[in-house]
């Protein structure tokens, strides 16, 4: 019989042949709280999905012991009835379910005849809630009558229901308000009181802090430390969180830094689903002519909506000015935005910038495509021309324009979206993520042409979850948390200690 | 002809040439590639059974002529519907649609006695009103267009029943009813026949060019010289047999100018481009900065236009107009659309698949009256052949996934 609750030994997971893990060991004991750390893509997730089965037994190297015996589960329903159940940051809730209905979701209560059983179902959930302090909530009022916080507990209830010996938390106070946190929190202590294991993933380092035993970190993939609390404290988390060699190289090319050409005024967005919350919150900041603005901060820190919102593509509520050469300019929606001089090239290429039916060059001029018709009449001889050349200044690799766009690699999608906007001939271009799901020498590839297009004048925005790159090609970073500006800082032997210290909010802004 | 199939479906040759350089052939592959083909060779299955059945009767010159001029309502429709249904959208309220316009052109002719210019005109500008009106409710009012369809569907139909009092309107005058029964003088129909001929050439010869300009493999001469015969053979029996009856129908006449008209705009225009981006990602193609609401209120802007296209041919055609006319009308349209390979999610189809499927369903249609098959055995059987013929589709198209 082992100590352990569960261990993981030399866990290994690869994407189309680029590992994601390598290598991870993790042994969580009964009642012990693990705090897992990591920067944005080291791996967390991940090794969650591993943990929980969402990439089944067989997808995977390595092994999983749990009460010492091997746990191959190939479907979250087995690694749930093992005890084993995650938590995801976005909450799995039917909102016009009663509670009662959302604890027993899968695992209903019947009488014979299959009739649901009402009376048991809503007696059980009321003891689980009086468990997790939360006797307040009527187990027959539908979910989305309870706010966040109570909504991230009842899910924890319904872990709970499952009998959950290990819990997985991701970033489960993500969307709470800080008295939330304090009872998440409470209810966390109490359930290891009990005996129940928990993982906990959070960018906000004083709640692991506050309730993990033991820190785990992880970088690119690989175990870094697993450390006691006791011997740990926040900036050194940070540190081993960091702590990377700059393993890619970043090119260099002088460009010269103008005026202000572009400022953004007391942008706010409001979260759509709970119009009450503000996920930009009163964001100004100016933006020089052939700057690189690099915006840092960690996910959910409110980058995209803030950017989505400059361009006029944020889908709820939002407010503030734009203003362009010292005047300010409608941007109320993309076509508006494009017009007065500003292209983006958006996060989720695959939703938002690749149209999947059309061919790389209709990709490629599908934002001025009326500037190659005559009368009516697309002139292909014209379009095509144009095209090839945007396929050599990006140094693009298809075997022909005519080629589904779906057939190219990411790096090589993401430069047909980046020649589309290009073509728009933008004063202002905001990169979202360039670099996500890109090879390295695409990235540097992209990298390079960032520099030639500021050396041009273009003045360029790139939000982007690599502290390393945005170190490694901005000219001033501005990093953001939960919705607020909380730093501005000059690239000049600037460290990734101070950036991360600043979007965790552990630095002085 | 495929020339468009072609353009859309590289990725489907890629896989083909890989197969072919192994020596193996497979179905799924096959059917793929030549889906239009085998649409054709469905359409030659269908016509050899109910000739046989009907001892020639059907492919006679005379029943063929008059199965073209039945399929045009229903391949005008599928024109405007397959842009409609590219752009990921659905409009079920043209039957109607076509019901109330051609009513209104009865009304107009019959009761008001307008000059035909007149009863035209109004009836193409109501058509296309009525589609905005659509379009507007779709793109700009938000509400999704399978329920704007079928709002429209009611009270479309419900205007028609006020408008014409519940009774057949007739008899409309004499050059109204030409629109529904004129033929092309035989000569006309040869020097068309030979022109398309020509045209046909020509594309053909511009395929190769383009295909070469794009550094794609270019066809064997013989494939493309093969494919143009094809073409000559069916226009010249096309032409011959219609001129053998009495010439080339007018609505038919119609419903070529506009295959060649909407296949243009498909390939040839920013509009057509811009229809084909919005179904296959419209949130992408709104942050390029294209407008995608007025897109779609134009396609269904020009769905209106269709319908009163059709509604005229199909009163002229019955010399009269009728409170039922063109009921259940958008379902045979539908079923054609994607009896002709349009994508059920948006974003792919052809013009020319859409009318041939058009052409399925008029085949059905005609050579089971012919038979006398009870009516309700014609509806099982056309419900058959659209869910055997998405199921092909789906089949064959999750393969390649």
């Amino acid at each position: 019989m082992s100590a352990y609750l569960l261990q993981m030994k030399g866990i290994a997971k690869r994407f189309d042949g680029v590992p994601a893990l390598d290598g991870i060991d993790l042994a969580i004991r009964p009642g012990e709280c693990i705090g897992l750390c990591g920067e944005n893509g080291a791996g967390k997730s991940t090794l969650m999905k591993v943990l929980s089965a969402v990439y089944p037994y067989g997808d995977w190297d390595g092994e999983i012991l749990l009460d010492g015996e091997p746990l191959r589960a190939r479907s979250v329903r087995e690694t749930e009835a093992a005890g084993v159940v995650i938590i995801h940051q976005e909450l799995m809730l039917v909102p016009e379910l009663s509670v009662a209905e959302n604890l027993f979701l899968g695992n209903e209560l019947t009488l014979p005849g299959g009739r649901l059983d009402y009376p048991a179902m809503n007696r059980r959930a009321e003891e689980i809630l009086r468990e997790l302090k939360l006797p307040d909530v009527n187990v027959v009022l539908p979910v989305k009558n309870y706010g966040g916080g109570h909504q991230q507990l009842i899910e924890i209830g319904k872990a709970l229901n499952k009998k959950a010996r290990l819990l997985i938390l991701d970033e489960p106070s993500a969307s709470l308000t800080a008295a939330e946190i304090e009872v998440l929190l409470d209810t966390v202590r109490d359930l290891k009181a009990k005996g129940v294991a928990c993982v906990y993933i959070s960018h906000k380092l004083e709640e692991v802090a506050a309730i993990c035993d033991t820190i785990v970190v992880i970088r690119d993939g690989r175990h870094i430390a697993t450390t006691p609390m006791q011997d740990m404290n926040v900036d050194r988390i940070i540190a081993q969180m960091c702590g990377r060699e700059l393993n890619q190289l970043y090119p260099s090319l002088p460009h010269e830094i103008g005026e202000v050409v572009m400022e953004a005024r007391h942008i706010s967005c409001y979260d759509p689903d709970q119009p009450a919350r503000r996920k930009v919150d009163d964001v100004s900041f100016q933006l020089r002519r052939g700057e690189i603005l690099g915006i840092a901060g960690l996910v959910g820190a409110g980058r995209t909506e803030l950017v989505s919102a400059i361009f006029g593509s944020y889908p709820g509520e939002y407010e503030g000015e734009v203003w362009l050469d010292g005047r300010k300019v409608d941007t109320s929606s993309p076509l508006k935005a494009i017009a007065a001089g500003f292209a983006l090239v958006p996060e989720d290429r695959k939703q938002h910038g690749i149209v999947r039916d059309l061919s790389v060059g209709e990709n490629i001029t599908l934002s001025v495509l009326q500037r190659f018709s005559r009368l009516t009449r697309i002139d292909d001889g014209l379009e095509a021309r144009e095209v090839g050349a945007q396929i050599a200044r990006l140094a693009l690799k298809t075997a022909s324009p005519a080629l589904p766009i779906t057939a190219l690699s990411g790096g090589n999608q993401q430069k047909a979206v980046l020649a589309k906007m290009l073509l728009t001939g933008p004063r202002v271009l905001i990169l979202d993520e360039p670099t996500r799901g890109v090879d390295v020498g695409a990235k540097f590839e992209i990298y390079k042409l960032m520099l030639e297009l500021a050396a041009q004048g273009i003045s360029i925005i790139m939000v982007s979850s690599e502290l390393a790159e945005v170190l490694g090609v901005s000219d001033r970073v501005l990093v953001m948390g939960e919705g607020r500006l909380r730093g501005e800082f000059i690239n000049e032997g600037l460290s990734q200690e101070t950036v991360l210290a600043a979007a965790i909010g552990q630095g002085k802004p | 002809m495929t020339d468009q199939a072609q353009a859309r479906a590289p990725a489907a040759q890629a896989p083909q040439r890989a197969a072919r350089s192994t020596g193996g052939l497979n179905f799924k592959q096959l059917f793929t590639q030549y889906k239009i083909l085998a649409l054709l060779v469905a359409v030659a299955l269908i016509w050899a059974f109910f000739s046989w059945k009907t001892d020639g009767g059907f492919t006679s010159a005379r029943n063929l002529s008059n199965l073209m001029r039945q399929m045009s309502i229903t391949g005008i429709l599928a024109c405007g519907m397959v842009f409609v249904i590219i752009a990921g959208e659905i409009d079920l309220s043209i039957g109607s649609l076509l019901g109330l316009l051609g009513g209104v052109a009865a009304v107009l002719d019959v009761t008001r006695h307008m000059p035909l210019g007149a009863t035209v005109a109004i009836v193409l500008a109501a058509g296309l009103v009525l589609g905005c009106l659509n379009g507007y409710l779709t793109a700009y009012a938000g509400i999704p267009s399978f329920i704007v369809g079928l709002g429209g569907m009611l009270a479309y139909r419900g205007i028609l029943l006020g408008v014409t009092g519940g009774e057949t309107i007739a008899p409309i005058s004499d050059p109204f009813q030409q629109i529904g029964q004129a033929y092309l003088p035989p000569a006309a129909g040869m020097l068309l026949g030979a022109a398309l001929f020509v045209l046909a050439g020509v594309l053909a010869w511009r395929q190769r060019l383009s295909l070469a300009r794009h550094q794609l493999a270019v066809p064997a001469l013989w494939r493309s010289v093969l494919r143009v015969a094809v073409a000559g053979v069916v226009l010249a029996a096309f032409v011959s047999t219609l001129n053998s009856y009495e010439g080339i129908p007018l609505p038919v006449l119609v419903l070529l100018v506009l295959l060649g008209v909407f296949s243009y705009i498909a390939r040839q225009t920013v509009f057509g481009r811009r229809i084909y981006a919005v179904g296959s990602n419209m949130e992408a193609t709104r942050l390029s900065g294209i407008n995608v609401r007025a897109v779609k209120l134009w396609i269904f802007g020009i769905m209106g236009l269709m319908c009163a296209l059709a509604g005229l041919i199909n009163t002229a055609r019955l010399a009269a107009g009728s409170p039922s006319a063109g009921t259940s009308g958008e379902l045979d349209v539908i079923a054609a659309c994607f009896i002709g390979g349009t994508s059920m999610r948006g974003g792919a189809g052809t013009v020319h698949g859409a009318l041939v499927g058009a052409l399925v369903m008029a085949s059905l249609d005609n050579g089971m009256s012919m038979l006398d098959v009870d009516t309700y055995w014609q509806m099982i059987v056309k419900g058959m052949i659209l869910t055997l013929a998405v199921w092909l589709d789906v089949a064959t198209r999750s393969g390649r996934r």
